[in-house]
């Protein structure tokens, strides 16, 4: 693990950053997918998670919603604390998992749903929201999202871009502390990636709190805080953007970015 | 299907025997069958109602009538009691008896030694000659002699199909005389041993030429009313009631009513004349009188059996599907067991096992509740591979999508889950139904008085077996036709949100 000097705004005003990962560790069927990850997130930053397939960084953003459990480490978000090697039970897990709202790579929409109530399902059904509140809640965020008159269409009726920014919307109705991105913009075709983009682009101005597994560099370089660079289920390398995306210190790293670069 | 019936029910009325309170266990004081029935005031008697003159149902009014039941009517009248007939199939009616559905059997009985060790027989009350039936064109049997090697078809608990076996006949089982006649008369079988007033019977009502009676086959045989072998107050009763009936006259008339002579004692021989019914029906009008009372039961019986049994058989699927996909072993392992159980079973047995079986452990389900119970269960074992394959279908992204958004695991597949799952499983579910519809038929055999049951029992006196079990047929078919189209517009409706 390499030291950092000057990690980019890892502390918040009042000294606390939002999400703080210690030691985190997780083995599928005895093979190692995570080793001691360590990193913070300040509230109000964008991080991206970056590194080649099988290095971690999604397993990282599912230990943070709870989809998946480590074996050792801490995950605190805000002000609930989980210790993964105190084997906690389905409550506190639950209360991590009500701290972060998950997009993800597929989407996930529920077919059998309109748009409107796939947005409104978590607040009424989960939160006891009532229904005219959600609703009014979910038609401001679908017209935020630039999907307004899409309400009462089902998701089979959309395009890609159209529904992964519904499972943004959804994702936003749940009113987190922290947004997570499973590689939100991987399975659409080139054209619709810019809209997707776009809506997250938004919400990093609006100072929302954003954990980001992507391959779009672009993104990462104008948008983030803070870039994790993985491999092998280790952090290898954590910096501003400007540092590790253009001049990375780590031969790995570089190797990597290389790869992406210039595919041919 | 009959052989296995009679096996099952030798074993099960074995079993009841050995465990109910029977023999001399109250040899010193007078058992209390007797008062129990006085107490009631009601005799329930079981008879088939199938077989006439004996036992049947009069084609002009559909009620219950016959030598037998007007007998024991006479006698119950004697015993200051009401009667309440049960109807059941004669290869069952033992069975029943031992599981007190009810309390005498009134079907032509015949006195034999075994039955005499088994239950408590009456005295005679019909006295016949055995005769073997043939078609008409057959000169191949003269004697009982004649019938070794032959094939005969006999209700497979009757003395009828002892005797033809002893003399070394083949026995295909049927259900009682009219449907063993059938298939003497279709080639299917040589000859059918019986009763020369039930023969006669047949030949007048039917005007019948094609058979004949071939030989006698030389025993009188006795026939007598059976109660349960520890009831031997009712059966003291039932003696002297029989007595007086026969002393004042009254079994005579009976007789003579059905017969045109006495048949209750001494010496019987059928008389060809005299056609004391009415001229037989045209077939058109029996089906027309039979159709009305054949909907009703589809409304009664048939329809209501589906639907319960469907409705909690999927509940019972619901929740072994997901046992089985339970992560706990042996909760899986149950579910898998059950399964296996139901599957690898006929549902015929099923139905045994709860009508006819669960009485020796002391629990008695009315014949609705206990079809209900084992076509519930029936369906409740296959539909659940049905429904673990439609969940799984699901993708696990749902799962998940529903996870991250806070829903439990019974929201996610209240809301999520099951509706998508629908999709996937209403298909193979509608054959489940489908196949149920038409599965009730077999509730007749636990005395469910269900379509089926309504078209054999208007067939047995007239015999017009094509024309009615064609009715029942086109019932059944109606009634699965509505079912299909129901399943069309279901589909439509849970495919409205998939891209086509």
């Amino acid at each position: 693990m390499s030291e950092q000097q000057d990690p980019p705004r890892t502390e918040d005003v009042d000294g606390q950053p939002l999400v703080e990962v210690v030691g985190l560790a997780k083995a599928f069927g005895g093979v190692e997918v995570l080793r001691d990850v360590e990193f913070t997130v300040p509230t109000g930053s964008v991080t991206v998670l970056i590194g080649p397939s099988g290095s971690g960084k999604t397993t990282v953003l599912r230990c943070l919603n709870a989809l998946e459990t480590g074996d050792a480490g801490t995950v605190r978000i805000g002000d609930v604390s989980v210790d993964y090697a105190q084997h906690p039970g389905k409550r506190v897990l639950g209360r991590l998992r009500g701290q972060s709202a998950m997009v993800f790579q597929a989407h996930n929409l529920f077919p059998h749903l309109t748009v409107l109530r796939n947005v409104t399902e978590g607040p009424v059904v989960v939160q006891g929201k009532p229904r005219e509140e959600a609703e009014a809640q979910a038609r401001a965020l679908l017209e935020s999202v630039g999907l307004g008159g899409k309400a009462d269409q089902h998701p089979y009726q959309l395009s890609g871009g159209q529904q992964q920014r519904v499972g943004i919307a959804r994702a936003l109705a749940l009113q987190p502390e922290l947004l997570l991105f499973d590689e939100p913009t991987s399975a659409l075709d080139p054209e619709l990636v810019g809209e997707v983009l776009a809506v997250m682009k938004d919400l990093a101005v609006q100072g929302r709190t954003m954990v980001v597994v992507t391959h779009e560099m672009r993104f990462a370089q104008s948008v983030s805080d803070q870039v994790l660079f993985m491999d092998g289920g280790v952090v290898v390398e954590r910096g501003e953007p400007a540092a590790v995306l253009t001049d990375p210190r780590e031969a790995r790293t570089r190797t990597f970015l290389q790869r992406v670069l210039n595919p041919i | 299907m009959g052989l296995l019936l009679a096996l099952v029910l030798g074993l099960l009325v074995t079993a009841c025997s050995g465990g109910a309170p029977a023999g001399d266990a109250s040899s010193g004081g007078a058992d209390p069958s007797l008062q129990k029935i006085k107490d009631v005031g009601v005799l329930r008697v079981g008879t088939e109602g199938t077989y006439a003159p004996f036992t049947y149902h009069d084609p002009a009014n559909n009620q219950l009538t016959g030598y037998d039941v007007e007998a024991i009517e006479a006698v119950a009248a004697k015993l200051g009691v009401r009667t309440e007939f049960v109807e059941a199939p004669f290869d069952s009616i033992f069975a029943s008896l031992q599981a007190e559905r009810f309390d005498l059997v009134a079907n032509q009985v015949t006195k034999n030694p075994q039955r005499d060790a088994t239950y408590a027989l009456s005295d005679t009350y019909t006295v016949s000659d055995g005769v073997i039936v043939t078609r008409a064109d057959d000169g191949s049997i003269t004697s009982l002699a004649d019938l070794k090697g032959k094939t005969t078809a006999q209700s497979s608990t009757s003395n009828w199909a002892q005797v033809a076996k002893d003399a070394g006949a083949k026995v295909e089982a049927v259900e009682g005389f009219t449907q063993g006649v059938t298939l003497v008369k279709q080639g299917r079988v040589d000859a059918t041993v019986n009763d020369n007033l039930a023969v006669a019977e047949y030949t007048k009502t039917t005007g019948d030429t094609s058979v004949k009676i071939a030989a006698k086959t030389g025993d009188t045989s006795e026939q007598v009313f059976a109660m349960r072998k520890a009831d031997v107050s009712l059966r003291d009763a039932v003696n002297t009631a029989l007595a007086q009936v026969k002393q004042d006259g009254q079994l005579t008339q009976i007789s003579e009513k059905y017969f045109g002579q006495d048949v209750s004692q001494g010496e019987a021989s059928p008389q060809q004349e005299q056609p004391a019914q009415a001229a037989p029906q045209s077939t058109w009008q029996l089906i027309k009188e039979t159709a009305g009372p054949m909907a009703l039961a589809a409304l009664k019986a048939t329809i209501p059996l589906t639907a319960i049994s469907f409705v909690v058989g999927l509940v019972i699927a619901l929740v072994v599907a997901l046992m089985r996909l339970s992560r706990v072993g042996v909760v899986s392992q149950l579910a898998r067991f059950y399964i296996s159980v139901i599957r690898g079973t006929p549902l015929l047995v099923q139905l045994f096992l709860i009508f006819y079986g669960l009485p020796a452990i002391g629990l008695t389900f009315n014949p609705f509740t206990a079809a209900v119970i084992a076509f519930s269960l029936n369906v409740g074992g296959y539909a659940a591979e049905i429904i673990r394959a439609a969940i799984l279908s699901v993708p696990r992204g749902q799962w998940e999508a529903a996870q991250t958004i806070g829903m439990g695991y019974a929201t996610t597949l209240r809301r999520i889950v099951l509706p998508q799952a629908a999709r996937t499983a209403v298909p193979p579910l509608s054959n489940t139904l489908i196949s149920l519809v038409k599965d009730t038929s077999l509730a007749s055999v636990v005395l469910v008085t269900e379509l089926l049951r309504v078209a054999q029992v208007a067939a047995a006196p007239t015999f017009k077996f094509f024309a009615l079990y064609g009715v029942a047929a086109a019932y059944y078919w109606v009634i699965c036709l509505v079912l299909s189209f129901v399943q069309g517009r279901l589909e439509h409706r849970l495919e409205r949100y998939v891209a086509r």
